[in-house]
């Protein structure tokens, strides 16, 4: 039915237009159309007098993304409001499509100032339309700067959008899809004008080729010379022009979002490409899963062929060509032309065998050319802006701009044009933002299932077809998937032949079966079952089916799985040897993620169950089982289960598994465990020697007793316990909960040999002479590393190691007056709550040279120093870090971004020491933004006291002396699987090995030395083979009601107050109630339950069987 | 008459040939199993490749539906070639090892070990017999269906064809299960293990319509001993 004119004037034209209008306006339901070019800018020049741009506009997008999100429960409310406060005259109200910014969907744009509100909610709507009325911005609701924390109230200036070049893109914002006269507007339909004027088919042809134009559907043929070769065919039979809209990569929207937001550039690049090529029949093959965009685009059609744009007689010239609307039916590999010609035909969409190209023999055998949708957007922006200033942007042989759908790990979700040639790096960390959390990014799959993984290391290559190809990737469509620490690349690979495997045509056998036997391989390898030779014969079943498949699919099919084996083998053998997965996603190799995470591998998910059943003992039991230090560690475990938890990992809140292990720990007597003794092997008493009584130490000389070895520790200290007693302050571990726990490890077969040093007292050889069989070194990591400034030893400096140190060991209370801790670390903090609890002390100040956010320390411990009162500056929203809010709480303040540079003394002692301050620049080797010092920013900092804890290293110079091998940090090498040093029958771990770590590291590292030095002294092959550890014990899973679930929190322990703990070492945090654990424990996923349960289920239907075979 | 390069060898063939004829023509053996004269070329077993053109621009196409080009070189035993046949042996003795003309091609190129887990399929989806049906028996009673790894061959929705005359030339022409009606047990059915089941055929009455045309048949050979 056709439109009425009353449909097709805008109503922000006015009457003006229609009264202009009047004459040439047709009576009843017969509509305008214009028949000449003249009569096109005579409408236009009419529409542009008729809109007052002074007048606010509030700009709703309302593309696919827009409306999952809500837009259009805004764009009700927005029209309510306007009608219901009569602001017609002084709002107008514009619907587009995306605007590109899809993590803030839905957004809100106020025209003429060009205001963002980003996430925008009904209520926020009502106002915004008050606001535009008066034209004022509401800034409470402003987009904020996540690196300034500052609100930014203009479009353009925020990162996302500023650094992109919105040559199509900005079209969208300007035009609502379904009113044709908001694209004549934007001189909408004049290029075509200006092509009929010009009067010249070859012309337009040439222009297209000395623009560079490039097939942006990812092939990246020159548009131009497809043009000319099809300008060249003959005419008799007539000629097809095709829209490929079948956009089908996973990740991949832009063609869906131009075609949504801006459909009418599309046609008037296919009536211009026509009119250039000769063409008579166009067709637009969309996918039929874009609902709005078939309905966008057929609703242009019919506008601009009753405008007379297309048809027959365009704009009175005599050239006609018309465009078809086909839907596909969503298989993939009709994007490839041949299959998508058959499609079209109305066969099934396979490819078939080039040549016959299709520009020779295209749909029914006429010549045909096939562009892909942005391609076609360009066209009209080609002929506005002149091709030689289209090629400006972009490089030699790849110009104009690119449309990216940047998905995955990524900060700033969304359609992102950048100009050819921009470099992965400002796509994904300029404009996405970077990682959405503290994970690093580790690479960006582009050009979806046919393309390849890019790893970090290469993020300089720039975005062109061939750096891309010759990467091992390509540039497909515009799908950028951003993967982090958290994606798996062994499951990439698997999710991408999954797919090829479902949208092979089937047609090539070595394609069909082909995908299929990679996706079994890859499985195999993501089930732990796969072997070093299945990589071989993957990649060379990948290479046989790249080689000798038909169509581009087949031929790109392998590209995810050669692309990840070039980059990261390593993962894969993670995955074929070790049997792990380190970003925790193959479900039949982590199991349990929380226990697949623990160091230790205990069974969390075990005793947390057996909590609600308030079976404490066993519990406790299961806890002791794999750890000798329970009690320990339920108070500074780094707690690396939390992290894992597939709550924290899906978005809530983790498990409290720390403070569970408290709770059990705090109540239990450790006496309830005995630990199994293995009767000896052979007759003959083994002796094996232990260099450090830290936990590392202790835990190998515990095992090893255990084993029946005669074991002797010895260690530099007055005490056992290594950091444990010397550098973790009492308020957070106290002293007797370590020495207790120490005594109950240290048994017969233990001998303990305090106040003895390496390299002082004994020496390595020394032990091998005194009959010890095996020496394990366990001597931690307690150096600080120094500035490296001139007067560092000036009175008043001290290395945070020996400022704690001397007070946890002797109780000495270095610090005075204003006192500065440099670093971020643990020990920074450390030391930074230590200080704030002396006597002598008025202030204390933490320095650090990157953001809060980067911190190394635990957030909770940032936030309690925070709580404190130690200050922290920071240029980022500090939710996240509670552990710096803590040290504040208890008055320590934290500065951010500065870096020292100049200690001042005066009469020997420490004056002021001088910083300089920093911005964040470019990504370094860690994953983080390095910082950069900016010049002349210079500032003094007056302090009393100044603590140096940059990091700590291994005091481990002697050990070169007895025939080791040190790095640069002075950490021992040794192989990862045996822990064995370049020296026979000495072994290492902890911190030595690891640097700085924690507790749960070193504690897991004794635990394998016992094992490796056991099956060294029986001669035995040193390096235990990989097992998957699931689980495996059925607990029954408690009943648990909606309600408590829906306002279930995470238990947080009380914790003294911040006032009363300042000045006392008491342990800050309390143990958990007995309703908050069973809460907690009733929090708990059971992600045990899918290995468990299935067994049971197993274990059933056998039994079921053998009642009914008996 | 168009010139070529085939195996260094300067040839001239008819215009509208594919690689395929060209070679066979002149000689050069290349296996194939979906190509049979008399139907037309589909490309869909990838057995027939062969290397065209020269240094980086060289690539592997299927012979059968590759048309011989002016000045084109070609190649139909390279290196290349060669790897990528055995590759495609493998995958099919993976997937149909009871199929004698599989197991001879993969015998004469040295395939020694089958590195995939095994499968029993009896079709590799070749579309001899699609083809046969359309084109020389004018029945389109069977087609493809479905995409990827659910593609098959059958009638639409699995009705019985009106068109069918059960002529059998689709099991004529099969490749892959010339002994498909004398087993029934697929995991036994290894080389020669067919002879060892018993034929389902010979003396079912549902049969009585049908026209044998296996010659000579296992089964009935197997009965007649």
């Amino acid at each position: 039915m056709p439109y009425k004119a009353s449909c097709l004037i805008p109503a922000d034209a006015g009457k003006k237009c229609i009264i202009a209008f009047g004459a040439m306006l047709p009576r009843g339901d017969k509509v305008l159309r214009l028949s000449s070019i003249n009569e096109l800018k005579e409408l236009r020049r009419v529409l542009i007098d008729a809109s007052d741009k002074s007048i606010p506009c509030i700009v709703i997008p309302t593309g696919t993304c827009g409306q999952a999100s809500g837009a259009g429960d805004l764009v009700r409310v927005a029209k309510r409001e306007i009608l219901k406060k009569g602001l017609t005259k002084k709002v107008h109200l514009r619907i587009t499509g995306c605007h590109g910014f899809c993590q803030m969907e839905p957004s809100v744009l106020v025209e003429p100032r060009r205001v963002f509100y980003p996430r925008v909610g009904l209520k926020a709507m009502e106002r915004i339309v008050e606001a535009a009325a008066r034209d004022e911005v509401l800034t409470d609701i402003l987009f904020v700067d996540p690196e300034t924390g500052k609100p930014v109230e203009k479009q353009d200036d925020i990162p996302f959008f500023n650094k992109q070049v919105r040559r199509l893109l900005a079209c969208s914002e300007q035009v609502d899809p379904i009113r044709i006269y908001d694209y004549l507007k934007i001189s909408g339909y004049s290029l075509l004008a200006k092509v009929l004027t010009k009067g010249s088919p070859g012309w337009v042809v040439e222009e297209v080729q000395r623009s560079g134009l490039r097939g942006r559907g990812g092939g990246g043929f020159p548009t131009g010379l497809k043009w000319d070769l099809l300008a060249k065919q003959p005419t008799s039979r007539g000629k097809f022009l095709v829209c490929n809209a079948d956009e089908g990569d996973p990740g991949a929207y832009m063609d869906r979002s131009v075609l949504e937001g801006n459909p009418h550039s599309i046609i008037e690049g296919m009536v211009i490409g026509a009119y250039g090529t000769g063409a008579t029949e166009g067709i637009a093959y969309v996918r039929n899963e874009y609902p709005i965009a078939i309905k966008h685009l057929n609703i242009a059609l019919k506008q601009a062929r009753q405008l007379g744009l297309l048809g027959e007689n365009i704009l009175g010239t005599g050239f006609s060509f018309d465009i078809k609307l086909v839907k596909g039916a969503g298989a993939f590999v009709c994007g490839e032309e041949t299959a998508l010609i058959r499609s079209i035909e109305g066969k099934m969409g396979e490819p078939r065998q080039r040549p016959p190209f299709p520009i020779q023999k295209g749909i029914d055998g006429r010549p045909t050319a096939i562009n892909n949708v942005e391609t076609w957007a360009n066209v009209p922006l080609i002929f506005k802006l002149g091709a030689k200033k289209f090629a400006n942007i972009g490089t030699e042989g790849n110009s104009g701009t690119k449309i990216f759908s940047l998905v995955g790990k990524i900060k700033n979700t969304g359609l992102v044009e950048v100009p050819m040639g921009i470099t992965i790096k400002e796509i994904v960390y300029d404009i996405g933002g970077g990682s959405p959390g503290k994970s690093k990014i580790k690479a960006v799959q582009t050009g979806g299932p046919s393309g390849g993984c890019i790893p970090a290391d290469k993020f300089d290559l720039s975005v062109d077809y061939e750096t891309l190809a010759n990467a091992g990737s390509i540039m497909g469509s515009g799908g950028m998937i951003v993967m982090d620490e958290n994606t798996c690349i062994v499951d990439v690979a698997k999710y991408f032949m999954n797919f090829l495997k479902d949208e092979s045509c089937g047609k090539c056998f070595t394609c069909r079966k082909g995908t299929q036997r990679m996706y079994e391989i890859l499985d195999d390898i993501s089930k732990g079952k796969g072997t070093v030779e299945h990589l071989g014969l993957l990649k060379e079943l990948a290479g046989t089916v790249k080689d000798t498949t038909m169509c581009g699919l087949g031929q790109t099919a392998s590209n995810p799985v050669l692309s990840t084996l070039r980059y990261f083998r390593d993962e894969y053998l993670r995955h074929v040897i070790d049997k792990k997965c380190n970003a925790f996603v193959c479900r039949d190799i982590v199991g349990a993620p929380c226990q697949a995470a623990c160091p230790l591998d205990t069974e969390v998910w075990r005793y947390v169950a057996l909590i609600e059943k308030g079976k404490y003992e066993e519990a406790y039991k299961i806890i002791r089982d794999s750890n000798p230090f329970p009690s320990v560690c339920a108070r500074v475990c780094g707690r690396k289960c939390e992290n894992r938890c597939n709550i924290a990992t899906s978005g809530g809140q983790a498990i409290a598994i720390r403070s569970m292990k408290r709770f059990i720990t705090d109540r239990i007597d450790p006496s309830v465990y005995k630990p199994v003794r293995i009767a000896r092997r052979d007759k003959k008493i083994h002796r094996i020697a232990v260099i450090g009584a830290g936990p590392a130490g202790l835990s190998a000389a515990h095992y090893l007793s255990l084993l029946g070895y005669k074991v002797t520790v010895v260690d530099a200290g007055e005490e056992p316990g290594g950091m444990l007693i010397s550098c973790i302050p009492a308020y957070r571990l106290p002293l007797d909960v370590t020495r207790k726990e120490i005594k109950t490890l240290i048994d017969e077969n233990i001998t303990l040999r305090c106040g003895t040093a390496l390299g002082r007292d004994i020496t390595i050889d020394e032990l091998f002479r005194d009959g010890f069989e095996a020496v394990f070194l366990a001597i931690g990591a307690d150096k600080s590393w120094r500035l490296g400034l001139e007067a560092e030893d000036t009175i008043g400096i001290y290395p945070s190691m020996q400022f704690l140190k001397a007070f946890n060991l002797k109780g000495e209370e270095m610090a005075k007056g204003h006192v500065g801790i440099v670093g971020g670390g643990n020990s920074a903090v450390d030391a930074a709550r230590v200080a704030i609890r002396q006597k002598k002390v008025k202030s204390v100040t933490l320095l650090y040279r990157r953001t809060a956010q980067e911190m190394p320390a635990y957030a909770e411990e940032v936030e309690a120093a925070l709580e404190e009162g130690i200050r922290l500056e920071t240029l980022v929203s500090p939710t996240s870090i509670r552990y710096i809010r803590a040290a504040e709480a208890e008055g320590v303040r934290v500065e951010t971004y500065v870096e020292p540079i100049k200690i001042d003394a005066r009469n020997g002692r420490l004056a002021d020491i001088q910083c300089i301050k920093n911005k964040l620049g470019d990504i370094d080797s860690s994953g983080r933004r390095k910082p950069v010092p900016i010049p002349r920013t210079e500032f003094t900092i007056a302090l009393d006291t100044l603590i140096v804890a940059i990091g700590e290293r291994p005091d481990s110079d002697c050990l070169a002396s007895m025939g080791l091998e040190l790095d640069k940090g002075g950490r021992l090498g040794v192989d990862a699987k045996t822990l064995q040093t370049n020296r026979k029958g000495v072994f290492a771990g902890g911190d030595l090995v690891t640097g700085p770590n924690t507790v749960v590291n070193a504690i897991a590292a004794g635990r394998k030395a016992a094992g490796v030095i056991d099956r060294y002294i029986h001669g035995e092959e040193l390096a235990e083979p990989p097992r998957v550890k699931l689980p495996s014990v059925f607990i029954e899973p408690a009943v648990v009601s909606d309600e408590e679930l829906e306002d279930a929190q995470r238990a947080e322990p009380a914790t003294l107050n911040a006032g009363s703990r300042k000045k006392s070492f008491a342990e800050v945090e309390m143990v958990l109630s007995v309703e908050q654990a069973v809460c907690e424990a009733h929090r708990c996923l059971r992600c045990d339950l899918e290995f468990t349960q299935r067994k049971e289920n197993e274990e059933a239907e056998c039994v079921a069987v053998e009642e009914k075979s008996a | 008459m168009i010139t070529l390069k085939i195996n260094g060898l300067n040839v001239s063939v008819e215009k509208g040939s594919t690689l395929l004829e060209a070679a066979r023509f002149l000689g050069f053996p290349v296996p194939t199993l979906c190509h049979m004269d008399g139907l037309s070329p589909y490309g869909a077993c990838r057995l027939c490749v062969v290397e065209i053109g020269e240094g980086p621009k060289a690539k592997l196409v299927s012979s059968c539906t590759y048309p011989a080009e002016e000045g084109l070189t070609v190649r139909t035993a390279s290196e290349r070639v060669l790897r990528a046949r055995k590759m495609i042996l493998e995958l099919l003795l993976a997937s149909c090892p009871q199929s004698k003309i599989i197991q001879d091609l993969a015998s004469a190129h040295g395939i020694r070990r089958q590195r995939f887990k095994q499968e029993h399929e009896d079709c590799i989806l070749c579309g001899l017999c699609v083809r046969m049906c359309e084109e020389q028996m004018m029945a389109k009673a069977i087609g493809f269906r479905g995409r990827g790894e659910k593609r098959s061959i059958g009638t639409p929705f699995d009705i019985k064809s009106d068109v069918c005359r059960l002529c059998g030339g689709c099991m004529y022409v099969c490749p892959a299960c010339q002994l498909r009606c004398t087993y029934n047990e697929p995991e036994k059915a290894i080389c020669g293990g067919c002879a060892n089941l018993s034929p389902p055929c010979v003396d079912k009455e549902q049969f009585n319509d049908m026209m044998c045309y296996m010659s000579p048949c296992v089964a009935c050979e197997i009965k007649k001993d």
